[in-house]
């Protein structure tokens, strides 16, 4: 073979080697856009399921995210409906984006989701999303690009070699630094910078919103309740306190949006911010349900049977510490917490036949379920006794005098009832408040007087739940 | 099966040749140590950062950042190894007269060739593996499981190396001395690094309605599909902080091994052409 032919033979590999290359390059590239679509579709459709509904009225309209998801719901949703093994997943009693984000919300679902993300059918959708993404229209789950990153001033050249993951830790090592400082004012822009670079860093989420909620409100007093400001944001009135609090929320649920499989940020904002500090149970029952949905830690569940239970709800409680109790025998706590809500459905149950009495004019039937309450008393007491001889546990010793000082109250005998509320909440200071607030309601039906604080006390209820620039009607939220 | 088997042998035994000679290169053990003092520092560094936090995150926080730091140690420090080995294999052959002793022997140039590109891909990998290694025992200590997807991320690395020392090879062939291709490589690195960019330029293009404005959008489209792209290879930090149940990327791996080798033949085949066109 003659040298000419030989390097044109080269001359061809080479060239069909780069076009090669080109063509698995626009391969690898297809799966990287997928990918981002596919992270989008779970960011987006855990706002559509979680957050929307209960974010307040001041939303931007330059971002296209729901729209678009719920574009690519309405060619989803038949997609997965004319597929045997997908069409149960659909309930056609919800909308579409609804339905689509449910399906999205199950982890199970996950390997169904990417094939959707990478389907043919979604290709026009997959390509308005990219073309928004590059408009800076897309708000939940974007890469920020070279420019966005320039001009929030991180290094270059961190970015450019494709250490973008290290680049997030050295600012982080600057957020601990102003810490320290106490510049807290600096800490906040730089932690979002932070997971800007690197929204996977589920670490800074769960720190920043520790620092935020935590330990930026330590020495702030609480506000008044008429001294705070209606946030339509919010849905909420917000004090000094709150505002902190809501920061950390806000962030929290950009990072679940970012991480949606992730069980701490749930945790953490159903257990250490809605739980712990703005009481707030029903959102705690929330969010700590979501953390249990994917992989977690065995102790996530305790949290959300503890929730369940301060939120009423003690029957889902109750069936949540049994299968608990059967899944870790071993565990000394789920005993406990078995019998506490036992105690509780009992004595749930007798209030309400007592209820039932008061409206019943027949005299046979009134006692038939006075005496059924009583029953449910006595199974009650029996459970209380229990906890406190056999478990050690103070709570049974609070809810027998609470029982004894309804008792009592029920009989008429309001000073005996007070005297016995009022040694119940020094010895079970955790219960302070509940048993502060029978004392009061005894007090005020007996025309008792009231200490200075219990007037105070009053006085807020007075007020009422009103802060400034409240509306009339507050929007529903969930 | 003899001559298949004979044609294997050449390149093996020059590939075992330049692996030995490799390895008493002071630049690389230097490069060696102080990529080995670093994944190991990285333990030690953690220690005085995390005041600040508290219970299980102080470990997971102090975990990410020696994972950071020791991705980004192999990353920097195996290119380096990767380019200044890619880059003197040949010329210093051609330097010490070597080659010509060994091309006067039964061996074709493209077995020579092929056993020079071999060897330097065995101490790429043996570095690679000295490296990952201690990084992988590093993060057993501090969280005590094993570090498998660890593994995903150091084999990806080296498909992303492979790239760069093929094509820093192909320069090498056509170099008397290492400087100049040791410089090509670190360009090749870094254009690699930004070929990304180069997308940004197409998508920003064509906005004045100027021809030019257009023609340089267009160029810059060639460019970003014909050169290679490192930062494909993001997955291998990615990797490390893998959220569960995670389906996209079982399917990306194969596909960037297979985007790697795809580039690291057409820069064998450029390194073969540049070479069998020079008169040694």
């Amino acid at each position: 073979m003659t040298n000419k032919k030989i390097n044109f033979i080269l001359l061809i590999l080479f060239i069909a080697s780069v076009l090669l290359g080109s063509y698995q390059g626009n391969r690898v590239e297809f799966l990287r856009e997928c990918e981002a679509f596919y992270r989008w579709l779970l960011a987006v459709g855990t706002q559509e399921r979680l957050f929307q509904s209960s974010e307040g009225s001041e939303k931007s309209d330059k971002y296209v995210d729901m729209n678009l998801f719920q574009k690519v719901s309405e060619v989803a949703i038949p997609i997965l409906k004319e597929n045997e093994n997908t069409k149960d997943l659909i309930d056609d009693t919800l909308s579409t984006p609804e339905n689509f984000a449910n399906i999205i919300g199950n982890i199970s679902n996950d390997p169904i989701i990417w094939q959707l993300s990478t389907r043919k059918e979604l290709a026009e959708l997959r390509k308005e999303f990219l073309k928004s993404l590059r408009e800076k229209k897309i708000q939940y789950n974007r890469d920020i690009t070279y420019a966005e990153a320039q001009a929030s001033g991180v290094n270059i050249f961190n970015l450019f070699f494709g250490f973008r993951k290290i680049a997030a830790s050295l600012i982080w090592l600057e957020v601990d630094r102003y810490w320290h400082q106490g510049l807290l004012h600096r800490m906040v822009p730089l932690m979002r910078t932070c997971v800007a670079l690197d929204p996977n860093f589920v670490e800074a989420y769960l720190i920043g919103a520790w620092h935020l909620a935590y330990n930026a409100t330590a020495k702030l007093p609480d506000t008044p309740q008429h001294l705070k400001k209606w946030s339509p944001k919010y849905n909420a009135c917000v004090g000094e306190k709150e505002a902190f609090y809501y920061l950390a929320i806000d962030f929290l649920k950009n990072g679940i949006r970012n991480n949606p499989r992730n069980y701490k940020l749930y945790f953490d904002l159903g257990f250490a911010i809605y739980k712990n500090k703005m009481n707030d149970y029903p959102n705690a029952v929330r969010y700590l349900t979501e953390a249990v949905r994917v992989p977690h830690e065995r102790w996530v569940r305790r949290q959300l049977y503890i929730c369940l239970e301060m939120n009423g709800q003690y029957e889902e409680a109750l069936k949540g510490w049994e299968d608990y109790k059967t899944r870790f025998p071993d565990n000394p706590v789920a005993t406990r917490f078995v019998l506490r809500n036992q105690g509780k459905i009992y004595e749930m149950k007798a209030q309400e036949l007592l209820k039932e009495a008061e409206k019943i004019n027949d005299e046979q039937s009134k006692n038939e379920k006075i005496n059924q309450a009583n029953d449910y008393k006595m199974q009650a007491k029996e459970i209380w006794k229990k906890l406190s001889t056999e478990e050690g546990d103070p709570y049974g010793d609070y809810r027998l005098s609470l029982m004894e000082a309804m008792d009592l109250y029920n009989e008429g005998r309001y000073l005996e009832s007070v005297a016995v509320l009022d040694k119940a909440r020094w010895e079970s200071p955790s219960n302070f408040d509940e048993a502060s607030d029978l004392i009061i309601k005894i007090k005020q039906e007996a025309n008792l007087p009231l200490t200075v604080s219990e007037k105070k006390a009053v006085l807020r209820k007075i007020e009422g739940d009103r802060c400034q620039g409240m509306p009339e009607k507050v929007p529903a939220s969930s | 099966m003899k001559t298949l088997l004979d044609s294997i042998k050449g390149p093996w035994f020059i590939a075992v040749y330049t692996w030995r000679e490799g390895l008493r290169r002071k630049t690389l053990v230097g490069f060696l140590i102080l990529s080995l003092l670093v994944i190991f520092g990285a333990t030690f560094m953690t220690s005085f950062i995390n005041q600040a936090t508290v219970g299980d995150v102080t470990t997971d926080m102090s975990l990410r950042l020696i994972k950071d730091i020791c991705v980004t140690a192999i990353s920097i420090f195996g290119v380096l190894i990767t380019i200044f080995i890619s880059a003197s294999v040949i010329p210093t052959e051609i330097e010490n007269h070597v080659i010509y002793t060994v091309l006067s022997k039964p061996v074709r140039r493209y077995q020579y060739l092929l056993g020079k590109f071999l060897g330097a891909q065995l101490i790429i990998i043996m570095n690679l593996c000295l490296m990952g290694g201690l990084f992988f025992i590093a993060l057993y200590i501090k969280q005590r499981i094993l570090p498998t997807l660890l593994l995903w991320s150091v084999f990806l690395t080296y498909f992303e190396f492979l790239i760069v020392s093929a094509l820093t090879f192909a320069i090498a062939c056509a170099s008397s001395s290492s400087v100049l291709p040791t410089i090509a490589g670190l360009f090749i690195y870094i254009t690699g690094s930004l070929t990304e960019y180069l997308k940004d330029v197409y998508n920003r293009s064509g906005q004045t309605g100027e021809w030019f404005d257009s023609l340089v959008g267009y160029i810059a489209y060639i460019l970003w599909n014909v050169l290679p792209n490192l930062q494909r290879f993001s997955l291998k930090t990615k990797i490390l902080e893998l959220q569960p149940n995670d389906p996209p990327t079982d399917v990306l791996i194969p596909q960037l091994v297979l985007y790697g080798l795809i580039y690291a033949a057409s820069g064998y085949i450029l390194a073969y052409w540049i070479f069998r066109k020079r008169e040694v």
